[in-house]
């Protein structure tokens, strides 16, 4: 309430040193110099700095009167979904193949068809088709002894083990404590914009890149660190984060 | 256009000119006595008498003039863009205003230096001292690679409507950018206005500039009056001069483009909240994004952010 009242008595005062300026200015004769004139002149420089130093005042006191606004995110602001650019040269991802399961057969003859040949199967599978396509799955459940349920149950514990068409390249962005305090949620936030990953996927529409967030790369002194398909890219910031994906890639 | 190589050569473009005009540096100082009546023709012996000069400012307190403008914008640069802080920008801006402003009474000052520059390009027997030649190009030069830093803590027409801001309300950014093309108008008149023969020239910006005679406390009083409406404006709009009207703004505006160091806004999925928008008076930041060549150097943006605070408070 005090700042209220010192921003209206300072106003004020501005105001009236305003009205003395414009009073003398009126009433001035500029033809002649008169005692009277001198004495106005200078009197008019003090009003002058009193309106300066009262404008200070004034405007100190309504910055903090009327100058905070609290600002509080709006509802209606989502996420903005600009055209963020994506990376040169995109096509869409051609349709996945037909898959060519006859490679199942030959993991099995190979592996063995028992339930201790789970893993080893999934591994195969996964290093041939770089995930576990569905249908692969359902031919490894026909052919063996193996159920749905633990293929489901190995393939979702096991965080090697991808379940979704994997982009052409993988970025690992290091998630360790370095690169976290350093900035890797910043980071991985940045490209998922820069790729146009949308939420809850891993990979961009165009399946050129998957981002993974992994615990540590082991080069806590570059942090934050990402990797390209096995090349690294050290002490990041958001934007040199796009510009190394662009250059590993 | 946002190569690495790019500020350099815009760098070299901006320096070349200055080649011609290094002679021009010691072109010294004559009366245009031609046009006035000689001795010989006034008659009765008559002498011209001997005509008293004020004394120019040392030579050193100009370089000092310099120095100061140099080391205030690297100070605008490393506040905004490493320490992103509100509060020392705004020190900046007051020292800033009462140095170039109240103390220099807003002369020499970059956006006036842009006539005296172009008179220097255009008549040779013109006289340019290289302080002049450094005010116009060093904030040019900070435009190339850091943005409009000088705009931000340095200029003195731009500090004293920046601490007038009360309460600034967004202007819709169709009417923001039509009125910022009026600065290029200006710039183009101001040009024009200059370029004339020495006796009709006529130094447009300095003319009507709006501050100058509030940090002199005198002058022409609609320039006063003028001057006093701006800052009463200002209070509600961000800046209306130098969005809108000044010509130097436009040259630190085209100098920018090629600018790969400046304000930016990190974006964060769980900060996408918009506040540095609304805290922005100058619509500098589009799509969540600053624009450098409408950024004023305020840091406003850094200021509102709940994100950045706690980043602060932790470091």
């Amino acid at each position: 309430m005090s700042r209220r009242r010192g921003a209206w008595i300072a106003g004020s005062m501005v105001a009236l040193c305003v009205a003395i300026l414009l009073a003398d200015y009126i009433v001035a004769s500029p033809k002649s110099t008169t005692a009277a004139r001198l004495a106005r002149k200078s009197r008019d420089n003090v009003v002058a700095w009193v309106l300066i130093a009262g404008a200070g005042a004034f405007l100190v006191c309504a910055k903090s009167a009327w100058g905070r606004v609290s600002y509080a995110p709006r509802a209606g602001r989502s996420s903005p979904q600009p055209p963020y650019q994506t990376v040169a040269g995109y096509q869409p991802a051609p349709p996945p193949a037909e898959l060519d399961l006859a490679f199942i057969e030959e993991a099995i003859a190979r592996l063995g068809r028992g339930k201790e040949s789970t893993i080893p199967l999934l591994q195969a599978i996964q290093s041939h088709y770089r995930y576990l396509p569905d249908d692969a799955l359902r031919r490894l459940c026909e052919l063996t002894d193996i159920t749905p349920a633990e293929i489901a149950g190995t393939s979702s514990f096991y965080a090697r083990f991808r379940r979704s068409p994997a982009g052409e390249h993988i970025v690992r962005v290091c998630h360790g404590t370095a690169c976290h305090v350093s900035g890797a949620r910043q980071i991985t936030d940045e490209l998922r914009r820069y790729l146009a990953i949308p939420g809850g996927a891993d990979t961009d529409p165009a399946r050129r890149f998957t981002l993974d967030e992994v615990a540590c790369l082991g080069c806590c002194s570059l942090a934050p660190v990402l990797m390209v398909d096995g090349r690294p890219a050290g002490k990041l910031t958001p934007a040199s984060a796009c510009a190394a994906l662009r250059e590993l890639s | 256009m946002k190569g690495k190589g790019w500020q350099f050569l815009a760098c070299a473009l901006l320096l070349l000119p200055w080649v011609r005009i290094l002679p021009a540096q010691t072109v010294p100082y004559q009366r245009p006595v031609e046009t006035a009546p000689q001795p010989d023709s006034i008659g009765g012996g008559y002498r011209i008498p001997v005509v008293q000069k004020p004394l120019p400012r040392a030579y050193w307190l100009q370089i000092l003039d310099v120095a100061l403008l140099a080391a205030a914008m690297g100070v605008s640069i490393w506040l905004v863009l490493a320490r992103r802080s509100r509060k020392w920008l705004v020190g900046l801006s007051i020292a800033s205003l009462a140095y170039f402003g109240f103390y220099r009474e807003g002369c020499i000052c970059p956006i006036g230096s842009i006539q005296n520059v172009t008179v220097a390009l255009i008549d040779p027997k013109y006289s340019i001292p290289i302080v002049v030649t450094a005010t116009f190009i060093l904030p040019l030069v900070a435009a190339l690679f850091f943005g409009r830093a000088f705009c931000g803590g340095v200029c003195a027409l731009g500090a004293i409507q920046e601490l007038v801001v009360i309460r600034p309300v967004q202007v819709p950014r169709r009417l923001d950018r039509a009125l910022g093309l009026l600065k290029y108008v200006y710039l183009g008149l101001a040009i024009a206005y200059a370029v004339k023969p020495a006796l009709i020239r006529n130094f447009l910006i300095c003319r009507f500039d709006p501050f100058v005679g509030i940090f002199r406390r005198t002058g022409p009083p609609h320039m006063l009056i003028i001057g006093g409406l701006f800052l009463a404006a200002g209070m509600f709009v961000g800046r209306p001069y130098c969005r809108w009207l000044c010509p130097y703004g436009g040259l630190l505006a085209w100098c920018t483009r090629l600018a790969r160091r400046g304000v930016t806004i990190t974006p964060g999925p769980e900060l996408d909240c918009g506040l540095c928008i609304d805290a922005c008076p100058y619509g500098a930041i589009e799509k969540m994004r600053a624009v450098g060549r409408n950024c004023l150097y305020c840091a406003r943006c850094y200021d509102s952010c709940p994100k950045h605070r706690q980043l602060v408070r932790i470091s």
